[in-house]
């Protein structure tokens, strides 16, 4: 990445190719309080000058400003920490309206250490660096992290063993009102641990279950037991018998349609972490505390390093019942023998949406989250977006439903401005894993074509671009009746003449919007 | 000491990023020996040899031979 940095206050200068901005101003060290504050008072403004000369096509994450080496003279003067709380009220409120700003909690970071930790006066003296440049490494690490979160890069699936992971004591010995969740300790510890992770499910982590048990026990339990508050419907999958771990957490990727890579696997059991480990080790697996009251703790370290997000999306809150709705859709498949009447059955309905300010950060979230089903794998920020509608390209995003419930957003696809042979190229296409496998990703293709002829298009251009995650479309353009031109180290390039009549099938309701 | 040049140029190899780091390496001759660099190198020599420059010190140890003057200086050698 192309770094430029403008130090010692230097704001004269906005570096245009800067790829993102960042805004790391920290409260300077000064004791004289009426002249600090009056300072923190003009950062707003400065801020919002450098923001207009930047302009809302990239990035821009602005830090809290916090004071690293607070000193008060005079106990009831409290004009430093109000012009600091009214600085990150203004930068939290202007970000809420402009989608390309990002606040930064920099007390995240600060509150692992102590004053003299935070600062070396050595070094401030020598560098006007106001973090002690020993942490640099920590630092660096943790706005990675950041970083990721404001791309919303985050885990897809935790899976969850039940017999002193869940509860505590074990099912097939202390029965079902011998387990211990609710009432006193330990049981309430397991209370208070069911309640997070059902917020970790509302904001769009999908609950999974591996356990070794009867699974008519644990169904009994999750009907009967009235303390519990992860029960049958709370999980999207669950695997409940004697088989090995390994075996039974593929099954859950594969019916989830989820790479093992963003399964978080929890057991309070070390060998099955081992064997997990071994077996998978794209799969994350964290040690799981030796006491019931760590549990809070332990949810704390889960949130900071496998599922906070800058946001969420309506699309993430309703993830749950979408992946159930899923399982249901492989059940009717194995009623119907053909294939087309199953798909005539489902009532599928595809809206077809052009990008705007409601749906672009989803859109953007996908670019960033999508693997498997994504013909080029082009990362984009909303910004980026934004970027490309100013600039004249179509970009498209679907919406599916059928009979079984609404998936939302779940696919987009981004064209270039039409050239002077009339021509467009598919610059980005990718959809969701949840909606594969009922025909969608032709009929939406296909339906493209036939709105771009309408436009005065001619034809389109195509690429496929390998991943080590994309195999499965490799041969996406040859099968949606494209022509293969060239192939170069995997890349292939297709184009298609629209001249030719494209059909699509008429089972699927499709809705331009 | 032979122990102590290795160990510095290790220091100056992780710091800088670069294999081919020599005694003759310098703020002057080497690129990446940029202020902030300069920055990093002296916490993570003071952190492999348990020794504190002073800021002045810091100012003079642009010079691998500088470095390595400091540091045996602070070990008595």
């Amino acid at each position: 990445m192309y770094i430029a940095y403008s130090g010692y206050d230097d704001v004269g200068i906005v570096p245009k190719d800067a790829e993102q901005f960042i805004w790391f101003y920290q409260v300077p060290f000064k004791t004289n309080i009426s002249l600090l504050s009056a300072e923190i008072d003009t950062y707003f403004s400065k801020f919002q000058m450098i923001y207009n000369k930047v302009g809302t096509d990239k990035t821009f994450i602005v830090f809290s400003l916090e004071n690293l080496f607070p000193l008060r003279l005079i106990n009831n003067d409290f004009s430093v920490e109000q012009s600091i709380e009214k600085f990150n009220n203004e930068i939290i409120d202007f970000a809420e309206k402009n989608s390309n700003v990002k606040v930064v909690d920099f007390k995240d970071f600060l509150n692992k250490y102590s004053f003299d930790e935070l600062v070396n006066w050595k070094f401030y003296f020598i560098s006007q660096m106001q973090l002690n440049p020993k942490l640099a490494g920590d630092f660096q690490k943790w706005f990675k992290r950041k970083e990721a979160e404001i791309q919303l890069k985050r885990k897809k699936c935790i899976v969850l063993d039940l017999d002193n992971t869940m509860w505590g004591g074990i099912l097939g010995e202390d029965g079902i009102d011998g387990i211990k969740i609710g009432g006193e300790y330990p049981g309430k510890a397991f209370l208070h641990w069911q309640e997070d992770l059902l917020e970790l499910s509302k904001s769009g982590v999908i609950l999974t279950v591996c356990s070794k048990n009867n699974e008519k026990d644990v169904l009994e339990v999750w009907e009967k037991n009235p303390f519990m508050i992860l029960k049958k419907d709370s999980f999207s999958a669950y695997r409940i018998n004697w088989n090995d771990k390994a075996t039974n957490l593929q099954e859950l990727a594969k019916e989830l349609n989820i790479g093992l890579d963003s399964f978080v696997f929890i057991d309070d059991n070390p060998t099955e972490r081992e064997l997990i480990k071994q077996v998978l080790p794209m799969v994350s697996v964290p040690d799981f505390p030796q006491k019931p009251y760590e549990l809070p703790k332990f949810f704390k370290q889960l949130v900071s390093e496998y599922f906070c997000v800058y946001k969420i999306t309506e699309e993430d809150k309703n993830k749950t019942a979408q992946y159930k709705a899923n399982a249901e859709r492989v059940a009717e498949q194995a009623k119907f023998v053909n294939f087309e009447d199953y798909l005539k059955s489902l009532n599928i309905e595809i809206d077809i949406l052009k990008a705007d300010n409601f749906n672009k950060e989803r859109i953007a979230q996908m670019t960033q989250k999508t693997n498997q089903f994504n013909l080029t794998t082009k990362r984009y920020t909303d910004a980026d977006v934004q970027q490309k509608m100013d600039s004249g390209w179509h970009i498209y995003c679907i919406s599916v439903r059928d009979k079984f419930g609404d998936n939302g957003i779940t696919g987009t696809i981004f064209f270039t401005p039409k050239d002077q042979n009339d021509t467009v190229e598919i610059d980005s296409l990718l959809l969701s894993c949840r909606i594969l496998g009922k025909g969608i990703e032709m009929a939406l293709i296909h339906s493209l074509m036939n709105i771009l002829k309408g436009n005065g298009v001619k034809s389109v251009t195509a690429s496929y671009i390998p991943t080590v995650k994309n195999s499965q479309v490799a041969d996406f353009y040859d099968k949606a009746g494209f022509e293969f031109l060239s192939e170069e180290h995997g890349a292939k390039t297709y184009s298609i003449d629209l001249n030719k009549s494209i059909e699509v099938k008429d089972y699927y309701q499709i809705n331009y919007k | 000491m032979e122990n102590i040049e290795q160990k510095i140029l290790e220091v100056m190899k992780k710091v800088f990023e670069m294999d081919n780091i020599d005694k003759t390496c310098s703020q002057e001759n080497c690129e990446k020996w940029d202020s902030l660099h300069h920055l990093t190198l002296i916490t993570e020599l003071e952190d492999a040899f348990d020794v504190e420059f002073e800021p002045e010190e810091i100012a003079e140890a642009k010079t691998f031979a500088k470095v390595e003057e400091f540091i045996k200086a602070k070990n008595n050698l």
